[in-house]
């Protein structure tokens, strides 16, 4: 079940080197230590404190062996392999070494293996018994620390027994290497020498994030996930990928039966490594969490009961609707909303079925209020909407620009990349209004904290653009051979305007012109320069404009197009790449295909066997006006919750009660099912086949550990619903759904569950000039053939401050929970943030006499709520934030119906506000508890039924 | 016509009262309206002499000592200044026999000069060594060093001139000078009193290695319980700086870890973290401190450079025996009649050293056990008193020279104790990364502690330990603290029965 | 007990904040300005250096040159090493914790102050120091210090 441990990490080199260890003849790369070249040889030495995901340290002293013309005994861990060496791994010398030393970590160790939760898992014991070690000389009577009884079970997820530890450091390496949190150390010395974390505090309190590295790590049990101190240890164990957010870790199921005890990071897996986060590695839980609606239900009205009913009753009836609705009110008055969190073949499905059996293009997906300003702004200037470059390219960055986004919080393993990548040495620029984790990380601080105002992206980064062209910083040779001359031109006359220049624009966006100049020029000037950017850039009035600019200024300054460099969104969920690609939006069919392309729909009308519109369909809030104005009735939604994501929630909430059949789609009774008609159990990804795609476009296989509580997976329901809306659709198993994709969709032509299976997974575009996939993008030439460079002129936000509304309030996500919580709400996670607070200044919260932990009202002009104020100088003067990971919060009901110019993505980002101090939840705030009781209520009635 | 005074400022003769007489000496001086320039100089190490005081005369520098308080107006009234005669008085300084039978090349100017001075020092020959390096190309000075067969004064003895030309031949955009100087062996005091008694010299040897392999960049890590030779050098680098012309250098304390000592540790202590040794490779020459290449040197080392680049490699080669070349400062400690500072070439005897020098114990007892080389040195019997003093004949015997210290003791020595006080220091010092170092000193203080109580069988179990910390640990800590034990129990076995 | 010159902490963190390998200088300061390194001041020195919390806890807790409690009014350093017990230095030590029972007095051990052929040793504070000390010597030192306050 566990894979081979080389014991120290692999080295990238051309450079070879041959030496023989044990009589055996073995070729490696030159720097492999003597003890990975022994691995790759067949020939196991003994360790403890190595592990090929970290370092090597050389404390254990039990690998050391003997090398010919060397005096003593070499650490072969921490020992370069050189050619012509000659190795021996077992003498009686080394053997009477190593069970020495193994007895002195023995006397000093418990002796209760029989009764030890890692019992058959440790590497303690099994090294004990490679070694020989049969007697303790000592005896047990000496100075020791297992007797200790101060177990550290603060964490939700694991604990620390102090006394099983042998301090091998590879908990507090883990912790600096691969985390980057340095929330562990080591206390005291010598024999004094103990694990700690923070300051000697429990590890809840100290600097730890609860990404389990630690637990990795640990070659004992003193680091150890709970469950397998409840369940014991696995049977066998399935490969799949996480559900969380874009990054998409591979993750090993451990399991008993269906039963999961653990989840672990693959090592294998490109997009993590050997890496994970508390919600990826933890946060599971909710997959059985008792809210789990598993029975198929439907009303007449949502003041109705819910009535549990059949799978066949459920589909029919709402097929029956959705009909009805179409003769009545026209073949477009129904849509679909399609799910990032679902798998590609299900995304795939749904928008066919909208295509065919609704026979309309009213399909979109919540990419529309996150990245739907990437897929314009990058199809615009580069010819397709997505990131230019794989994860680990950041290795090659020598500057990492990040804007508007926080991955230490919502891409945590991404962020530890960036990390890494930070303490090697590249140069760190982070544009955002708030101190992030990302700005003070311990060793890999930011070397930049552009501070601006919210909604001034687009000034900041023409302004930046300025500087490039004005100080001559531009690379003529990648804008002469890649680009076109002419946009560049007008381009290049445009942001060389005195008006975009940084001391023009210095008050506007809050950031003092120097500092604008100097990143611009460390940017500029590095070798490779990377960008990756989130939703601070995309959710703005401005959001595709900012956007372009982003693409102008790397393509200015050549850094697109190879290793370490490149234009990267991070995407928000798990599945957004893969939705968006699937064709989820209302314009575009798979492959991002327009819908009025002549040839394309051909393609799919033969396919399909249906006639296919030529005009795109309704977006999201163009469904929801269209509901409030009587046109639009009926919405298949499916693992989307609209209520609390989008903005302006009480502008949701009507439309939505405007409408006559809703159906829900998801794993719980979300906020938006609390308004619908038909109610359609959904299943989670430990329930099915599948795919995702992450932020890298990278395609991996979600494989099913445990069958469909509802008896469905959910590519399987929206085939009942087409079969019942009597378009037919048949598929076994969703190979056969991408085996129709790929047929379809030139930049998928050459991905099978075959290849996924073989190679693990694939970058599209994966197709006949790249069978294996693609890493980089635009290495040649860009896909729409020339970069276009595009003026970005910056337009103030109507948002504005003003004497009633004198806040800037912007939203972002905390580590522990994941967008809307419907997961981690329903997980231990609750104990690292149980509630969404608003962060505000020391200053702006004295003069409003606001302490510490009070309530605050936040009124906007769409609407208001109440918050617990969390003080704090991460934010500047002027500026409040917020999360909206509970439905309580109403966060949304806050944000405007302001959005982008192009893609209507809503400016979440920029919320003028007031804020006052009061003493009890807003008016919506308990209309909504009283909404939600009453819904618990006639849901309570469906299971008594 | 004022008359020069000289009265030690350094730590020991701080220790032994020197500052009250000195105050005695000023206060008596005005009273009696005689003009003197009272200077603290470094101390000649002559300890059982000390507070030492000399008066510069037209025959010389004369010496009176040990010299308290209450001796003061009878100095004076004796007619200290026109030197009198006087009890305490020795003569002129350098006729002392203890001195006079010396060979003092690094320590030459210490007890001589004053340590504040820039003038002094330059007056008394300091500065050549650097004027010439300047006019030398970096590689040339590096084979000067080479031929001169200077050996690492730390303790592992290693070539410094190779040392230096790895430093020299790894291209980096920034390169370091560190001296050693957390002398933290239990009967050494070379470094201190060279630090307190001579530091621009210290400075000249690091500016000419910084010239050798192209560091601009220098730290002195020197430990917190030298808290004098901190304020000298603090004082000194405050006058040096126009002099070193662009060869910066700054003071680091340590704090209380035996460990630093170790170059890695000590690297990893400037930089800030805890002193946990480092894995070689990679070499401190090549991936040094803040991982640039670092040429890590003790003050000794150091300090001899300025005269082998004064005065040439052949001058400094022609001292010594096989590959031992040069002089080393010697320290008598422990139970010694004459303890102190002795500065010869390699290849006296210790016997030599022990009588002649140090006249035998202070207790009158007679000697039994001589550790040499600090904490980590073996135990050395009457037996070996006559091996002579150079790296390879102690190598031979299983002993080490280490940092030149050496701790007498008479016959009432407890070899157990001491045994147990090996393990036990270890057990205090050890970084605790490596396993035998982290658990075994323990286990080897509760071993000796059965074995002190009548378990002689555990005899083979602590020999067993000895020989896993001896070839498994990292470094010098786990794998020398085996050195004080087995000797003991091989030349002492007597006190383990 | 709490840092008491948070002002001060705050001017040395940015004295220091720049300098390579600032964290040992930062808490010598530091304690010699308060005595020892009050547990509160370990955030803001993370903060201040871009360490973490855990990297200072256990950098201090490392170097027994550093203390987290406030020590007495006096803290006596007797040397414990080889050349200070082979001139009966252990006998000394025995005294020493029954002589400061009672008093003001802090008694830590130190290995090597450097007065090898001078022993027994001992420092008093951080610069005082004392050679060829004998238990009446010891005795008259201790004395002295009380009739100082």
């Amino acid at each position: 079940m566990k894979p081979i441990d080389y014991g120290t990490p692999a080295v990238n080199v051309e450079a070879e080197v041959t030496l023989e260890i044990d009589g055996v003849s073995v070729t490696v790369p030159e720097g492999t230590t003597v003890m990975r070249a022994a691995v790759s040889a067949g020939v196991m030495i003994p360790k403890l404190c190595a592990t090929d995901t970290l370092k090597p340290f050389g404390s254990c002293r039990l690998c050391l062996v003997e090398i010919e013309g060397r005096r003593g005994h070499p650490a072969s861990c921490t020992t370069p392999a050189e050619e012509g060496m000659q190795v021996t791994t077992q003498t009686p010398r080394l053997a009477e070494l190593r069970r020495n030393i193994m007895e002195l970590y023995i006397s000093d160790h418990p002796l209760d293996c029989l009764t030890c939760a890692a019992n058959g898992d440790c590497e303690l014991q099994t090294t004990a018994g490679v070694v020989g070690l049969r007697e303790v000389r000592y005896g047990f009577s000496g100075a020791n620390h297992f007797t200790e009884t101060v177990k550290d079970d603060s964490n939700p997820y694991f604990s620390f027994d102090p006394a099983k530890c042998i301090v091998c450091n590879r908990c507090v390496r883990a912790c600096e290497e691969l985390q980057g949190s340095f929330a562990l150390t080591i206390s005291g010395r010598g024999f004094d020498s103990r694990v700690t974390a923070g300051q000697g505090e429990s590890f809840m309190a100290s600097e730890c994030v609860s990404c389990g590295a630690c637990v990795n790590a640990c070659p004992t049990a003193t680091l150890i996930d709970k469950r397998v101190v409840e369940h014991g240890l696995a049977e066998h164990s399935i490969s799949t990928t996480c559900a969380y957010c874009g990054v998409g870790c591979g993750l090993e199921a451990e399991m008993q039966g269906d039963q999961v005890v653990r989840m672990t990071p693959s090592k294998s897996t490109q997009a993590n490594e050997g890496h994970a986060c508390v919600k990826g590695r933890f946060a599971w839980g909710y997959a059985t969490h008792p809210d789990r609606i598993t029975q198929p239900m439907i009303r007449a009205d949502i003041s109705d009961p819910w009535r549990q009913v059949s799978w066949e009753e459920a589909l029919d009836y709402a097929a029956s609707e959705f009909r009805r609705i179409q003769m009545e009110h026209g073949q477009n008055a129904i849509g679909a909303l399609v799910s990032s969190r679902c798998t590609n073949e299900e995304d795939y499905l749904v928008q066919k079925l909208v295509r065919t059996a609704f026979g309309n293009n009213n399909v979109d997906t919540c990419a529309r209020v996150c990245h739907s300003p990437t897929g314009y702004g990058l199809g615009q200037t580069f010819g397709t909407s997505a990131g230019t470059q794989t994860f680990k390219s950041v290795e090659q960055a020598d500057v990492i620009m990040v804007i508007g986004a926080n991955p230490a919080a919502a891409h945590p393993v991404f962020g530890s990349r960036i990390r890494q990548r930070v303490r090697q040495g590249a140069k760190l620029i982070v544009i955002d209004p708030r101190e992030t984790e990302m700005v003070d990380a311990p060793h890999a601080g930011a070397h930049h904290h552009l501070k601006l105002r919210p909604g001034t992206n687009v000034a900041l980064l023409t302004a930046l653009a300025h500087v490039v062209v004005v100080e001559a910083l531009l690379d003529e040779a990648f804008i002469e051979s890649r680009c076109e001359s002419e946009t560049f031109a007008y381009w290049q006359a445009f942001v060389s305007r005195q008006e975009n220049s940084p001391e023009a624009l210095s008050n506007e966006i809050g950031v003092s012109a120097i500092e604008l100049r100097e990143a611009a020029r460390a940017y500029a000037k590095a070798g490779n320069a990377a960008i990756y950017y989130g939703l601070g850039v995309t959710e703005h009035a401005q959001g595709s404009t900012a956007v372009i600019a982003i693409a102008n200024l790397a393509m200015a300054t050549g850094n697109v197009g190879r290793e370490g460099v490149g234009v990267n969104p991070l995407r928000g969920q798990n599945n957004v790449q893969g939705s968006c690609d699937m064709g989820s939006f209302p314009h575009e069919l798979p492959g991002y295909r327009h819908v009025s392309d002549k040839a394309t729909r051909t393609l799919f009308e033969r396919a399909w066997g249906v006639n296919l519109q030529s005009e795109p369909g309704l977006r999201i809030p163009n469904m929801l006006e269209a509901a409030l104005d009587g046109s639009f009735l009926g919405l298949y939604c499916q693992g989307e919750d609209p209520v609390q994501s989008d903005p302006n929630t009480q502008h949701v909430q009507a439309a939505l009660k405007s409408m006559e059949c809703v159906v829900v789609q998801d794993l719980f009774l979300n906020e938006t099912a609390k308004y619908a008609h038909i109610f359609l159990p959904g299943a989670s990804f430990l329930e099915k086949e599948g795919t995702f795609t992450n932020a890298e476009r990278r395609i991996s296989r979600v494989r099913q550990v445990m069958p469909p509580l509802s008896g469905k997976a959910d590519w399987e329901v929206t085939m009942g619903l087409a079969n019942a809306l009597g378009y037919k659709m048949h598929y076994n198993h969703p190979t056969e759904i991408m085996d129709e994709i790929a047929s379809l969709t030139p930049t998928f032509s050459r991905v099978s569950y075959e290849k996924l299976d073989r190679i693990g997974s694939i970058q599209w575009p994966c197709n006949e000039l790249a069978p294996e996939g693609t890493a980089t993008m635009h290495t040649e030439g860009f896909v729409r053939g020339k970069g276009r460079f595009m003026i970005t002129q910056y337009i103030p936000t109507d948002e504005k401050i003003t004497p009633r509304f004198p806040l800037l309030l912007t939203t972002g996500r905390v580590l522990s929970q994941y967008n809307v919580g419907a997961q981690t709400r329903r997980t231990e996670n609750n104990r690292f943030f149980p509630e969404d607070l608003l962060e505000i200044h020391p200053q702006d919260a004295e003069d409003r006499g606001i302490r510490e932990g009070d309530w605050v009202g936040i009124q906007s002009r769409s609407g208001d709520t109440v918050l617990r104020a969390a003080l704090t100088e991460r934010v500047q003067p002027g500026i409040c934030y917020t999360t909206f990971h509970f439905p309580e919060s109403g966060a949304n009901v806050i944000t405007t119906d302001n959005s982008d110019w192009a893609t209507n993505c809503p400016e979440y980002k920029v919320t003028a506000v007031q804020l006052v101090r009061v003493d009890q939840p807003s008016v919506w705030q308990q209309r909504n508890t009283d909404h939600d009781s009453e819904q618990r209520r006639l849901l309570s009635g469906a299971e008594t039924r | 016509m004022s008359t020069t005074l000289y009265l030690p400022g350094d730590a020991n003769a701080l220790a032994l009262g020197a500052d009250q007489v000195a105050e005695a000496i000023v206060n008596q001086a005005r009273q009696l309206g005689i003009e003197i320039r009272l200077v603290r100089n470094g101390s000649r190490g002559l300890f059982w002499l000390e507070p030492l005081l000399e008066v510069e005369t037209p025959k010389g520098r004369i010496a009176y000592g040990p010299v308290d308080v209450a001796d003061v107006p009878g100095l004076f009234k004796a007619g200290l200044v026109e030197c009198g005669d006087h009890p305490r008085c020795l003569g002129p300084t350098e006729a002392i026999p203890y001195l006079a039978r010396q060979k003092r090349v690094s320590m030459s100017r210490v007890g001589v000069v004053d340590p504040r001075s820039l003038e002094d020092y330059l007056a008394h020959g300091g500065g050549e060594g650097l004027m010439r390096a300047r006019s030398m190309a970096a590689d040339e000075i590096v084979k000067e060093v080479t031929d001169s067969g200077l050996r690492g004064r730390g303790s592992a003895a290693f070539p410094t001139g190779i040392k230096w030309n790895t430093v020299l031949n790894t291209a980096a955009d920034q390169k370091y000078i560190v001296c050693n100087a957390d002398e933290g062996d239990s009967g050494t005091f070379a470094d201190r009193l060279l630090m307190e008694g001579d530091p621009f010299a210290l400075f000249e040897g690091m500016a000419i290695a910084g010239l050798a392999v192209g560091a601009s960049q220098g730290y002195i890590y020197v430990r917190s319980e030298y808290p004098h030779a901190a304020a000298i050098l603090e004082h000194a680098l405050s006058r040096a700086s126009d002099w070193l012309d662009g060869f910066h250098i700054e003071l680091r304390k340590a704090a209380g870890s035996y460990v630093c000592g170790e170059e890695t540790a000590l690297l990893e202590s400037i930089e800030g973290r805890r002193g946990i040794v480092r894995n070689k490779p990679p070499l401190p020459a090549i991936d040094g401190l803040f991982g640039k290449p670092t040429v890590i040197n003790n003050v000794i080392s150091l300090i001899s450079v300025p005269d082998i680049l004064a005065k040439g490699a052949a001058f400094y080669h022609a001292y010594g025996v096989g590959r031992s070349r040069g002089t080393l400062p010697f320290q008598l400690a422990g139970n010694l009649k004459y303890g102190g500072l002795v500065e010869v070439p390699f290849g006296l005897t210790l016997r030599e050293l022990l009588y002649e020098f140090g006249g035998g114990s202070d207790s009158g007892r007679p000697l039994r056990a001589v550790q040499v080389g600090g904490p980590l040195g073996a135990y050395m019997p009457e037996s070996q008193f006559d091996t002579p003093l150079c790296y390879e004949a102690f190598t031979d015997v299983g002993a080490v020279l280490g940092h030149g210290g050496i701790v007498a003791f008479d016959d009432t020595v407890d070899m157990v104790g001491q045994a147990h006080y090996a393990m036990k220091f270890c057990a205090e010092e050890s970084c605790g990364k490596c396993t035998p170092c982290r658990i075994g000193s323990t286990r080897g203080m509760e071993v000796i502690e059965q074995i002190r109580d009548g378990d002689v069988t555990q005899i083979e179990l602590l020999r067993s330990l000895c020989d896993t910390m001896l070839d498994g640990s990292m470094c010098a800590m786990g794998g020398m603290t085996p050195y004080p034990v087995l000797s003991a129990l091989n030349h002492f076995a007597e006190d383990f029965q | 007990m709490k840092y008491e010159n948070k002002p001060h902490l705050d001017e040395l963190i940015k004295t220091f904040r720049h300098k390579p390998g600032a964290l040992l200088p930062l808490l010598h300061e530091i304690q010699e300005a308060q005595g020892y390194i009050p547990t509160e001041a370990v955030p803001a020195i993370a903060q201040g250096l871009n360490l973490s919390r855990a990297e200072v806890h256990g950098v201090i807790s490392y170097y027994h040159h550093f203390r987290t409690t406030e020590p007495a009014r006096n803290v006596i350093r007797l040397c414990r090493a080889e050349a200070c017990q082979a001139r009966g230095g252990e006998a000394l030590a025995a005294h020493a914790e029954v002589a400061i029972e009672g008093r003001d007095l802090t008694l830590e051990p130190v290995y090597c102050l450097g007065l090898c052929a001078s022993g027994p040793a001992m420092q008093i504070d951080e610069t005082d120091l004392h050679a060829r000390l004998s238990v009446e010597k010891f005795d008259a030192l201790i004395a002295g210090l009380e009739g100082e306050v």
